[in-house]
């Protein structure tokens, strides 16, 4: 092998190496987080660092049970599960019928929808308390879902009613002459076209919910409609010295969000930076 | 669509299909909004009193200290997130256009990770990070001997602005790194041929090519990070609830401050839409800047 070559191998290697050594250190954090967790109290008070010298599952117990973590848990998984099935349904009926209609008023209602996602939502969280607070709303099993609901639809109904509008209308219109009506072809001929859409939607409106936190800490008091990131705070307020214990409610309350995204991290990249690149 | 499309329905099946989505989203979302302004102008602090005062709310806020020092922080965050993120997603994206570069997919993944955890966990991990006896900063900096520059990370109010912003520049790298690639994979192969044969490589490629084609992307992306940075609330409110003091205090953390802790709620919503008025300035200051540069 010549020199050049040998020089621009290793340079090769160790472009590499740095690269390596860059995106672990972007990782690290949530490593030692979920490592450390499974460390005993006194383990990580004598070395914060070192990797534990024996699984143990009990900080997770205790996050889990004791400290009632499962409460906040049920209430996440309540509250983005209901959140994302209405907002696919109510997102893809209005999309449907804005993309494949003409009716008075149609640009005005689109426009309306589409302006939701300039309005900063940190706007509404004072308002929106006191209008709940005055209608009797407030922590309610259902509080949040209808600002989760709400916040969420602008862009769901953006994104159908793109895709809807990629779908040639004469397939409606040979559904129809076959005698299908206006729902079964929605249902049965659109809906199935727009899977990769409707997946984008989930995956989207999941992890927000999921990872939601000025609503949840200002609408609801009771721990049982808490979702995690409020149930996260209040736990912080009792486990403050308990180092381990807080770390296993952590990674207890990003598993969902770990497993989503090593599942649909394609989606979800290209769902998350799409739209700002012009074509 | 330029034909008029044929298909029919009835009042009734299209009602059915719009009406559930609009009143739930009339509901949350324009009914408080315009609730909002009505509540600055009044000094409600949630009793049954409440007066309507004009524009007094805003004529305080010009004078609130408290609000401005939130504002230069959030300035100085932004700043920082601009210069320190920004930077480093274009050096990356060089990186990533390199054909030396293997797993690239490996890279991208752990890169992308931390943008999908809320900010809450976000936050107590960086507080873990910075914690004094425990935290793996402390424990790096004394394995290596650097025990003078230990510090109450979050504790001391000359640098607390500077510990709360490297989560936000860590969490959210992989937004304008993953928007910097995508708009470099739509600049034409030929370009860069051409330029290689007639000898610019490296960073002069980068500098001469890559940046002025993906200018635009640049900005949009700029404009993205403003309006988050200014808005941003749950880190800190995680991290350090705006203090030690008000030292890391932020316009978001300030307004529910003031419409939560002391239930000033017409003078908290002046401070959100305040909030929304300087960030909006902000915005429109940079796209006339922008521009000019152009």
């Amino acid at each position: 092998m010549s020199v050049p070559l040998l020089l621009r191998r290793a340079g090769n290697f160790l472009f590499n190496a740095v690269m390596i050594v860059f995106s672990l250190a972007c990782v690290f954090p949530i490593v030692w987080i979920i490592y450390s967790s499974l460390k005993t109290k006194d383990e990580f008070m004598l070395n914060s660092v070192s990797l534990p010298h024996q699984l143990q599952f009990h900080n997770y117990y205790k996050a889990f049970v004791e400290g009632k973590m499962y409460q906040y848990f049920i209430s996440s998984s309540l509250n983005s599960a209901v959140t994302v099935i209405v907002v696919v349904v109510l997102s893809f009926c209005t999309a449907y019928a804005l993309s494949r209609f003409r009716f008075k008023g149609r640009n005005l209602i689109y426009t309306y929808f589409i302006v939701g996602m300039l309005i900063p939502v940190y706007g509404l969280i004072v308002p929106l308390f006191l209008q709940f607070k005055q209608l009797g709303m407030y922590d309610k099993f259902y509080t949040l879902l209808l600002p989760y609901i709400a916040i969420r639809l602008p862009l769901p109904i953006f994104l159908f009613e793109s895709f809807i509008r990629t779908v040639p209308m004469e397939l409606d219109e040979a559904a129809h002459m076959d005698g299908a009506s206006t729902f079964y072809t929605m249902t049965r001929i659109l809906l199935p076209i727009c899977k990769p859409a409707i997946a984008t939607v989930i995956i989207l409106s999941f992890l927000d919910t999921w990872n939601e936190f000025p609503f949840s800490l200002v609408l609801v008091s009771h721990d049982s409609f808490k979702t995690l990131p409020v149930g996260l705070t209040n736990f912080y307020g009792q486990y403050t010295s308990d180092y381990t214990t807080l770390m296993a409610a952590m990674v207890l309350s990003i598993l969902p969000v770990m497993a989503v995204y090593l599942a649909f991290y394609k989606n979800i990249i290209q769902g998350m930076t799409a739209g700002a690149v012009k074509g | 669509m330029s034909r008029s499309p044929s298909m029919k329905i009835s009042r009734f099946g299209l009602f059915g299909l719009l009406a559930p989505s609009v009143a739930i989203y009339t509901f949350i979302m324009i009914i408080p909004l315009a609730l909002s302004f009505y509540y600055s102008l009044t000094d409600w602090t949630g009793g049954p009193t409440k007066n309507f005062i004009g524009l007094d709310n805003y004529k305080l806020l010009l004078k609130d200290s408290l609000f401005w020092h939130s504002f230069k922080n959030n300035l100085i965050i932004l700043a920082l997130t601009l210069v320190i993120q920004m930077g480093l997603a274009f050096l990356l994206t060089t990186f990533f256009m390199s054909k030396a570069l293997r797993l690239k997919e490996f890279h991208r993944t752990v890169i992308f990770f931390p943008v999908v955890l809320s900010a809450v966990v976000v936050g107590f991990v960086w507080q873990m990070i910075y914690s004094h006896d425990y935290g793996i900063l402390n424990a790096v900096l004394r394995s290596v001997g650097l025990e003078s520059s230990i510090r109450a990370w979050l504790d001391d109010p000359k640098i607390v602005l500077y510990s709360v912003t490297l989560p936000l520049i860590w969490q959210y790298l992989g937004i304008p790194l993953m928007i910097f690639v995508s708009a470099v994979h739509g600049i034409s192969k030929d370009i860069y041929e051409t330029s290689e044969l007639d000898g610019c490589t490296g960073f002069k490629k980068a500098i001469y090519i890559t940046f002025p084609l993906i200018y635009d992307t640049i900005k949009v992306v700029m404009m993205l990070s403003i309006s988050s940075n200014m808005l941003v609330f749950s880190h800190i409110y995680v991290m350090t609830g705006g203090g030690p003091g008000t030292s890391s205090m932020v316009l978001a953390q300030y307004a529910y401050k003031t419409s939560f802790g002391s239930m000033q709620l017409g003078y908290g919503s002046a401070v959100t839409i305040g909030m929304f008025i300087v960030s909006f300035g902000i915005i429109l200051l940079f796209k006339r800047l922008a521009e000019v540069k152009n």
